[in-house]
């Protein structure tokens, strides 16, 4: 029995402190096939799959590869077994080739740089996965990037394949190209179990299916043409309703509140993300900006924040240019900003939640040099209770905080002097259903109330249900505006892929 | 100024070189392992003394300077123990080091000071080679420790750049989790280097107080512990640059002492006039330099330096 | 090869240890942790002694007397803590932003210098004055060292960890050049040493042998506590140094507060130096730093970069100090004192981080025994639940497992 599976995860239980990752989740695997791992974020799919890894030691449960019953200690335990693991993070070192990168771990006592680049390259060949095997990984894209990772698991003749939202940072094209790679290992009889939440993409790929929720296996699915995607995705959030609620009706846009013209910009590593981006957000409107991520919404973002200079172009703010103004200055014109990363940029974790509500307005919490703290005290106070967070104690750091109470925290402190635009990043990312209902409750009141807002989501689904208007962006530039009611999903998807259909 | 003072001069400049390369080296293990210790000047009296003690009591210079290795190791352990193993910060644990081996060598070694051991590291002459003029007596007729530490500089540049051991080792100072996921244990692998670069360091101290001093007095290592971190840098943490820093610094070190000796001119200045002290500065104002300089240049993209030098890690974290 | 270290140790105990981080984390200060460290750092101290013939009993006791038993003794106490508080101060200013200041000693010695040499050329002036201008200088001089390693971190990136530590053999190695040559004292028949400075600029004493340096000290640990904790400025640096980004996001210029908080670092070693100049030593000499900016690291690191814990470190280190240099009437090292400090530093660090892990050994029974036994259980394992869907969920197997 057990040699029918080439993975098998029995009753795993992993907690960490203050979280139940797992409790008694399973999950089997058939050599030879792909096993999609589906479920929402925290449900324990990452948690599952770094038990097999040898990255986490489980607190109870069995972990069975190849018929095998094995103990991992460490991931070295784990690769020695077979299992070959890309992380959603990559695991490359930048300053390595891509040949040292991929044997690292598993190279010969002696390096001998030309002969392992040969065999490297002979690999890459073997399955279609170009990399020239002299290159520091530093100077690769993400694509490039997953290829190494893959040809690495390969390299140690991984028989477990496991892929962590290995899609997040394709594009359309490349995520067709790694279904056929995936394909061709399946076929040579090795398993991959593949992580994701494009629900499309899981149907396309993936021969069987395992679905977590909280934690636990809800549902094993033996062939994934057996099932729809509504019911797939009705298995992932419990009940039905997790889908978005209808468009709130459009409102009649009031005057500009945010202007880009010919704006452009270069990311971290100097090459160019943003091109010649024009667009107008007006008052009591929600601009959604849709795009495969990588594609500059980031910085976009940080450009109109004052957080990334533009190259070139102009950043309008109610008018007024605000191109060379700092971030502060725009705050108090009147621009809020919810970025992407919640703790590390909007929220300071080792510093209380007192400290941290007041990073946007200290300024004027002050009497003189001093900083007046029962002033900050009530403002905090107001705003835990206007945004309904739960906070626990005002002067314990903000990190213990859960992920939804802290996105009502940096909302609500951006919302909190009035401002006339709002740029939100990815606010819903990681938020249980209750938080991101919460979230999007919050975003339409604002827009009703006359805020402009500028929505930057991953999540078609969001955009479609939150936004008067989509902007399209790929490859730095805004290629297309559609009105979500009348433009079909294909189209839009066509279009984030840079295929513009008028 | 003499053709001997010259030669001296020299055969003083490979000698001060040995010691500050050997001392680096170890340092610059440890540093591509991701660890900074600031330990050095800690880690070298200690070897310093015990060698020397260890010489005292054998007769034995090399079972002195293998011993000195040993203790080199075990103090350089301490740092490995409290930083890389529970994680405390390098920076802080390093200095530690220095302070308190600096005490404990004085305490260990307040009952030999001015003692001399019966025999010591002698010269010894390549055949053939030394007797070339000039080449031969600089570099062919040395201490064996002069010849062991160019060999240990290759073997240290074929085990980085080589082999498996040397990837895991540069992985393990660039990015830990990576290094951890690939099967590589970084607590092994950084707590090896550290005690490595402990061993080097403290051999070294034994060639200063086996041969250059010879002898122990409190305090005798007198910064070349932090010409040692300094030179890692100075090299941009590759060995190769390393050596030929090590000549640069050595030769700052061994023309302090004789400057005063030198009527000469060069550029118009008159080199015995320049204060030794001066001269000392250059290392670290070179260093600075050096650091302003990669970093400047490498503002676009990885710079020499490890990535990881400094971050502690812990696996389970979460 | 360096796997061979552990294979064996598995292969006799069949597990291993591994830190886990606890459930509960030990309500322990870092005063504790103190506390802990200087036990560890005595019962070594008391090892080292034994083996060396000594009786520890006989040598703490004296330490413990000539640093607290009487005015006199406190004194010295306090005249030692004083640079150590100020150089503590230093480092915390600069640790409160992340930054490490680890060229204190060197900043010190370079406000030493300029205090001099302003002595120097205005050796007419009445006390009170010299002392203020020679005070002003030491903050200008440890600035001035400062400034390059400042400067190259805020607006290159580059290590302050190394331009600091680099700059202090600078320092020294000027005095050392000042003492040979430009300063020599000509009356000083042939000594390389530095002429005194004015009897005028000698800070008035307090008691025994401390003085208003003291005062300095503590005066300044209050301004910068008030700073830090309660006005927008000291915000804006706790906020910078905890998660730059979201200071950057709050408008806050990084640059900025990194220069700024390096400089009053800078400033606050020189001052140290400048009191310690007209405190405590004659003249301008290569030892007068004597390892009092390295220690403050220490001092700082131990107080977690808060201010009073920076008084209370400073206070305890230089009783150690204190008691250090009074046993070498028994015939014992004064190294001790290097000794004990550091062993109470690593105590500390250890301690710590056994507040906020265990030892948990694993073996190879999958999951782990717990060697706590107040941690928690483990969840209930619930039965895997059928899906809610068509699907059949695959039953799970009571045959398999048996292994």
């Amino acid at each position: 029995m057990n040699a029918d599976y080439a993975v098998w995860l029995r009753g795993i239980e992993k907690q960490f402190p203050g979280v139940i990752a797992c409790a008694g989740a399973d999950l089997r695997v058939r050599p030879g096939t792909i096993h999609a791992l589906l479920g929402e974020n925290g449900a324990g799919k990452t948690t599952m799959v770094n038990v097999l890894a040898g990255v986490y030691r489980p607190d109870g449960g069995e972990v069975w590869v190849d018929g095998q019953r094995r103990f991992f200690q460490s991931p070295a335990d784990a690769i020695a077994a077979g299992v070959g693991m890309v992380y959603q993070e990559f695991r490359l070192v930048p300053t390595l080739t891509v040949a040292e990168n991929i044997v690292l771990g598993s190279a010969p006592r002696l390096l001998r740089s030309a002969e392992i680049e040969q065999r490297v390259a002979e690999l890459s060949a073997a399955y279609g996965m170009a990399a020239d095997p002299n290159r520091p990984v530093w100077q690769l894209s993400m694509g490039e990037r997953q290829r190494v990772e893959i040809l690495k698991a390969l390299w140690r003749n991984a028989s477990v394949l496991v892929m962590d939202e290995p899609t997040a940072v394709l594009t359309p094209g490349e995520a067709a190209e790694l279904g056929v790679a995936l394909r061709a290992m399946a076929e040579e009889g090795r398993s991959v179990i593949y992580i994701s939440h494009k629900l499309d993409q899981v149907v396309a790929f993936c021969d069987e299916a395992t679905v977590l929720r909280h934690g636990k296996t809800v549902a094993t699915i033996d062939d994934l043409e057996d099932v729809d995607l509504t019911s797939l995705a009705e298995m992932m959030v419990g009940a039905a309703g997790g889908g978005y609620g209808q468009r709130p009706p459009a409102l009649e846009p009031g005057p500009e509140v945010l202007s880009l013209r010919g704006v452009s910009a270069l990311n971290d590593r100097g090459l160019p993300a943003l091109s010649d981006i024009d667009m107008t957000v007006c008052s009591s409107e929600i601009v959604g900006i849709v795009g495969v991520s990588g594609n500059g919404q980031k910085e976009l973002a940080e450009v109109v924040n004052g957080l990334r200079r533009p190259t070139q172009g102009r950043v309008m703010v109610k008018g007024q240019d605000v191109t060379d103004a700092p971030p502060g200055d725009r705050y108090r014109l009147g621009l809020a900003y919810v970025p992407e990363d919640r703790l590390g940029v909007g929220l300071a974790p080792k510093m209380s939640v007192v400290d941290n509500a007041v990073v946007r307005s200290y300024r004027s919490q002050r009497r003189g040099l001093m900083l007046v703290m029962d002033k900050c005290i009530k403002f905090c106070q107001d705003l835990v209770e206007r945004f309904g967070v739960r906070a626990g104690r005002l002067h314990d750091p903000v990190a213990g905080l859960s992920g939804g109470n802290l996105q009502r925290l940096l909302l609500g402190r951006e919302l909190a002097e009035r401002p006339a635009v709002l740029v939100a990043a990815q606010p819903t990312r990681g938020l249980d259903v209750q938080g991101v209902a919460a979230i999007h409750g919050h975003l339409v009141a604002q827009r009703n109330d006359g805020v402009g807002i500028v929505l930057i989501s991953e999540d078609l689904d969001e955009l479609l249900a939150l936004s008067d208007r989509l902007l399209v962006m790929y490859e730095g530039r805004v290629v297309v505006e559609y009105t979500p009611d009348v433009t079909p999903r294909t189209v839009i998807g066509e279009a984030m892929a840079g295929q513009v259909r008028a | 100024m003499s053709e001997e003072a010259l030669i001296g001069l020299f055969v003083a400049t490979v000698q001060f070189g040995t010691l500050v390369f050997l001392a680096a080296l170890g340092e610059l293990i440890a540093e591509r392992a991701g660890v900074l210790n600031l330990g050095v000047e800690g880690m070298m009296a200690m070897g310093a003394v015990s060698g020397f003690m260890v010489g005292l009591e054998t007769g034995s210079p090399w079972a002195a300077f293998f011993a000195a290795a040993a203790v080199g190791a075990l103090v350089g352990g301490l740092h490995a123990l409290v930083s890389v193993v529970l994680g405390a910060d390098q920076v802080v644990s390093g200095l530690a080091l220095t302070i308190g081996g600096l005490g404990l060598a004085a305490y260990v070694g307040r009952n030999v000071v001015g003692e001399r051991p019966e025999t010591l590291f002698t010269d010894l002459g390549i055949a053939g080679l030394a007797d070339i003029p000039w080449i031969g007596e600089i570099f062919f007729d040395q201490p064996p420790v002069v010849y062991l530490t160019v060999l240990l500089g290759i073997a240290g540049w074929f085990v980085l750049a080589r082999t498996r051991l040397g990837l895991a080792i540069r992985a393990a100072g660039e990015s830990a989790p990576t290094t951890d996921t690939a099967g590589h244990s970084v607590m092994a692998l950084r707590s090896g280097a550290v005690m490595v670069g402990g061993a080097c360091a403290g051999a070294a101290g034994s060639f200063l107080s086996l041969y250059m001093a010879p002898g122990w007095v409190e305090g005798m290592v007198a910064g070349r512990g932090w010409i040692a971190v300094a030179l890692v840098i100075f090299g941009a943490w590759r060995p190769g640059r390393l050596a030929l820093g090590a000549l640069l610094f050595g030769f700052t070190l061994a023309l302090q002492p004789r400057l005063q000796s030198f009527d000469i001119e060069l550029l118009g200045v008159e080199v015995n006039r320049i204060s030794p002290a001066l001269l000392g500065i250059l290392p670290f104002v070179l260093t600075v330099v050096v650091l302003v300089i990669i970093s400047w240049r490498y503002r676009h993209r990885p710079s020499p330096a490890p990535a990881a030098l400094g971050l502690p890690y812990r696996r389970e974290e979460r | 090869m360096i796997r061979i270290v552990w294979r064996p140790f598995q292969a006799l105990a069949g597990n291993r240890p591994v830190l886990a981080r606890r459930e509960n984390v030990v309500p322990a200060t870092q005063a504790v942790a103190f506390l802990l460290g200087i036990v560890v750092a005595l019962i070594l101290g008391v090892i080292l002694l034994w083996t060396s013939g000594h009786s520890p009993a006989e040598v703490y006791e004296r330490m413990f007397d000539s640093a607290f038993m009487g005015t006199d003794s406190l004194s010295r106490t306090l005249e030692r803590a004083t640079p150590l508080a100020l150089t503590g101060l230093s480092v915390a200013v600069a640790g409160s932003m992340g930054l490490w200041n680890i060229g204190a000693e060197g900043q010190m010695m370079a406000g030493a210098i300029v205090a001099t040499g302003v002595a120097m050329m205005a050796d007419g002036l009445s006390g009170p004055l010299l002392i203020a201008l020679m005070m002003v200088s030491g903050i200008v001089g440890g600035m001035v060292l400062m400034l390059g390693p400042a400067l190259a971190r805020s607006h290159l990136r580059v290590s302050e960890i190394i331009t600091t530590l680099m700059l202090v053999y600078v320092a020294i190695r000027v005095v050392e050049w000042l003492e040979t040559g430009p300063w020599k004292d000509p009356e000083s028949f042939g000594f390389a040493v530095i002429e005194p400075v004015p009897e005028q600029a000698a800070l008035p004493g307090l008691f025994g042998r401390a003085n208003i340096g003291v005062l300095i000290a503590l005066g300044l640990l209050l301004v910068f506590w008030l700073a830090v904790s309660r006005t927008a400025w000291g915000y804006e640096l706790r906020l910078a140094g905890s998660s730059p980004d979201t200071a950057r996001y709050a408008g806050v210029s990084l640059r900025r507060k990194v220069l700024t908080a390096l400089l009053l670092s800078g400033g606050i070693a020189g001052l140290a130096g400048a009191v310690q100049l007209t405190g405590s030593a004659v003249r301008l000499e290569s030892g007068l730093s004597n390892g009092y900016g390295f220690a403050g690291i220490i001092v700082a690191a131990l107080a977690l970069m808060r201010p009073s814990g920076v008084a209370v470190v400073a206070f305890v280190f230089g009783a150690v100090q204190v008691g250090g240099q009074s046993i070498q009437t028994l015939g014992v090292s004064s190294a001790i004192s290097d000794i004990l400090q550091a062993m109470i530093l690593f105590g500390a660090l250890v301690a710590v981080v056994f507040f906020n892990y265990r030892v948990r050994w694993t073996g190879p029974g999958g999951g782990s025994s717990s060697a706590d036994p107040a941690e928690p259980d483990p969840v209930e394992p619930d039965p895997v639940e059928p899906g809610p869907v068509e699907p059949d969920p695959v039953e799970p197997d009571p045959v398999e497992g048996a292994a």
